[in-house]
């Protein structure tokens, strides 16, 4: 598929392109652009509130649209918890009870790990590609790149809440926002990168910020420190065994 | 013998009418009486018949089918086979009035804002109408059209909490048999209102093919509600279905599914009795010293007939007549008076000024007294009973007389 993007290249205007590609195929993209076939990640995480503020650094790996592994390597005191996500299912790992627990469907809708992502956030990430009609609104300019910004409505069966969410992606892939909103019209919570650059190969959003409207002073910011894509991945890693097991 | 029971019967009668202000005070009495005893119990009844009926209304039904682990984890894993064979037909003959398959599991409903923990029916709309567990009240919008529907109905309560209104979708999220999560997207299509918060809150109502069809169960349900009339008279059916129902199946009554109402109606039964003893009691002191009043008055006259030879018996007879009389009178006046006052108020009477009280005991905050053909004749019978009981010593001291002694008597 990569040659869609040389013969893009080459097109002149904005709005050609999106004559070209549909909403769908620009989401489809930019979720292929940040996870690749497989991908490796070293990240950390900050969790913000009024009052207090902490910090995780871990490790994650994914491959294709449905299999996830994040595992915490510090502070030293949550380190080792993993998550692990494969079809839409959650496990987590917590060394110190030394157990797998499957995370209940009543569990989904809570935050992950303290943040303000959600369990759900983090084992379907994909799935808006094919739970979402997606249109496109409009067309920008953001310091020389091409900005789509696409609405996407879930389908009336959806296992979603939003009643439409709105991403805006840039020309080379990166999404720079997500918006969730709610069946009022009411914008609830927004993903934002803050910094754009260009690791492992591609340009990658590394400072992302999830943040409820209602809520401002309370954040969560993940940044990538390193990513690799496209690299061979052994079968076994997103199972339960390496799940409890790290073999990295 | 017949012409002289005749003249007792008359003389009884009149005797009662000679001081008509004492009778009409003693009829009072006794009326009072009986209509507190009859107002009271039917409070009472009212109070315990709309607990229990709340109670089967939930539950639903007086008899419930599970798999033998259900009780003790409600999840789709414990779920039975829809009714077939010889169940079936158990089910299809009286005295059942209607039964329901039902999936009932634990679930999660999310909106944008919140999600809560409830319990996901997955019910037959047709077959619950009949089994009278559908919500009262639907206050918006529609309830489901059938078992196909793909729509939810929330409580009231439910939807505030979660920030959602009708025509608005929320997602459910419950579990499959292999612990997968099973999860979908549906629209609220009505809002229904409970007698109390607590099942606004709790009741999730979706299509049962629909909540099948996501869980991946097939046919299978969680519970087969049956209901056969009286609630009271469940024992004598239920056996019936058991036996239909195999031993790997565990059937259940309402008063072993809900040992609290059971004895909620034990009790009820039981203060009905105790409180019109009591009443009676207070009532029987008027009702004895005013025969005794009678008997003093008429020591002489008493003496004369037994000096004429009426036998002591025939006076104890009149006497106990007199009283009989009273009674009955008192009893018409006090029934009727029940009636009059009750039956007005059986459209219920309005307590929302201690709503959370009766919330807390599982009461709605309007009152239904309940008139009862059985505390009626039970107040009938006390007062009878115990009231010709009570009037037995003055009449038989009033036999005893000597009457020489009471021809004397100045």
């Amino acid at each position: 598929m990569r040659w869609i993007a040389v013969i893009l290249g080459l097109v002149i205007t904005t709005a050609t392109w999106a004559e070209e590609l549909t909403a769908r195929d620009i989401i489809r993209k930019a979720m292929d652009h940040y996870r690749g076939q497989t991908s490796y990640s070293e990240m950390s995480m900050t969790i913000h509130r009024p009052d207090w503020e902490r910090t995780m650094t871990m490790q994650g790996w994914s491959k294709g649209d449905k299999h996830t592994l994040v595992r915490v390597m510090a502070p030293k005191k949550d380190a080792g918890n993993g998550t692990l996500s494969v079809d839409g299912n959650m496990w987590t790992y917590t060394p110190k009870i030394n157990r797998v627990i499957k995370v209940p469907s009543s569990m989904m809708s809570q935050n992950w790990m303290g943040s303000d992502f959600s369990n759900k956030d983090i084992s379907k990430d994909t799935a808006i590609i094919d739970d979402y009609t997606h249109t496109l609104l409009s067309t920008g300019e953001h310091e020389g790149h091409a900005l789509w910004t696409i609405e996407s409505i879930p389908h009336e069966e959806a296992a979603v809440v939003w009643g439409r969410e709105v991403l805006v992606i840039r020309d080379d892939w990166v999404l720079l926002e997500q918006q969730f909103w709610d069946q009022d019209g009411e914008l609830v919570k927004t993903l934002k990168a803050s910094e754009i650059r260009e690791m492992g190969g591609r340009n990658v959003a590394t400072v992302l910020r999830m943040a409820k409207v209602d809520t401002p002073d309370e954040w969560t910011e993940v940044h990538t420190e390193q990513v690799e894509f496209d690299l061979a991945l052994p079968d076994n890693l997103f199972t339960l065994s390496s799940l409890r097991n790290p073999r990295q | 013998m017949a012409g002289g029971s005749g003249v007792i019967v008359v003389l009884a009668w009149r005797n009662l009418w000679r001081n008509y202000r004492r009778t009409l005070v003693m009829l009072l009495a006794i009326a009072t009486g009986v209509w507190a005893m009859i107002f009271f119990s039917a409070l009472m009844r009212g109070m315990t018949d709309q607990m229990v009926l709340n109670g089967l209304a939930t539950l639903p039904g007086e008899v419930q089918i599970h798999h033998r682990d259900y009780r003790r984890d409600p999840s789709v894993a414990n779920s039975i086979d829809a009714p077939s064979g010889e169940l079936l037909a158990a089910l299809q003959q009286p005295p059942v009035e209607a039964w329901a398959g039902r999936v009932r599991v634990p679930a999660v409903i999310a909106s944008e804002r919140d999600s809560r923990g409830v319990t996901l029916l997955g019910v037959d709309p047709d077959a619950e109408s009949e089994l009278g567990s559908l919500p009262e009240q639907i206050v918006q919008g529609r309830f489901l059209a059938d078992s196909d529907d793909r729509g939810l109905v929330l409580g009231a309560s439910l939807a505030r909490k979660l920030d959602t209104e009708l025509g608005k979708r929320v997602v459910i999220m419950s579990q499959d048999p292999q612990n997968d999560v099973a999860d979908r997207g549906a629209r609220v299509v009505g809002i229904y209102r409970a007698r109390l918060a607590s099942t606004e809150e709790q009741y999730v109502y979706a299509a049962r093919n629909t909540v099948q069809g996501m869980l991946g169960i097939g046919e299978r349900v969680s519970e087969v509600a049956v209901s056969g009339g009286d609630y009271r008279r469940v024992d004598e059916w239920a056996p019936r279905i058991a036996a239909a129902a195999g031993t790997q199946l565990e059937v259940l009554t309402w008063t072993q599914l809900d040992p609290f109402l059971g004895s909620m109606l034990a009790m009820q039964d039981g203060f009905t009795v105790i409180m019109m003893v009591i009443i009676f009691l207070v009532l029987s002191f008027g009702l004895v010293n005013t025969l005794a009043m009678a008997v003093f008055e008429r020591v002489r006259e008493i003496g004369l007939m037994q000096a004429l030879g009426m036998r002591p018996s025939l006076i104890l007879y009149q006497l106990l007549l007199e009283s009989l009389y009273l009674l009955l009178l008192g009893l018409a006046t006090g029934n009727l008076l029940a009636w009059l006052t009750v039956k007005p108020l059986e459209s219920g009477i309005d307590v929302s000024g201690v709503a959370e009280g009766m919330e807390m005991m599982g009461m709605g905050t309007v009152l239904y007294p309940a008139l009862a053909v059985e505390d009626m004749l039970m107040a009938t019978a006390v007062v009878v009973v115990l009231g010709l009981l009570a009037s037995l010593l003055p009449a038989w001291r009033a036999a005893r007389l000597d009457p020489v002694r009471a021809l004397n008597k100045t």
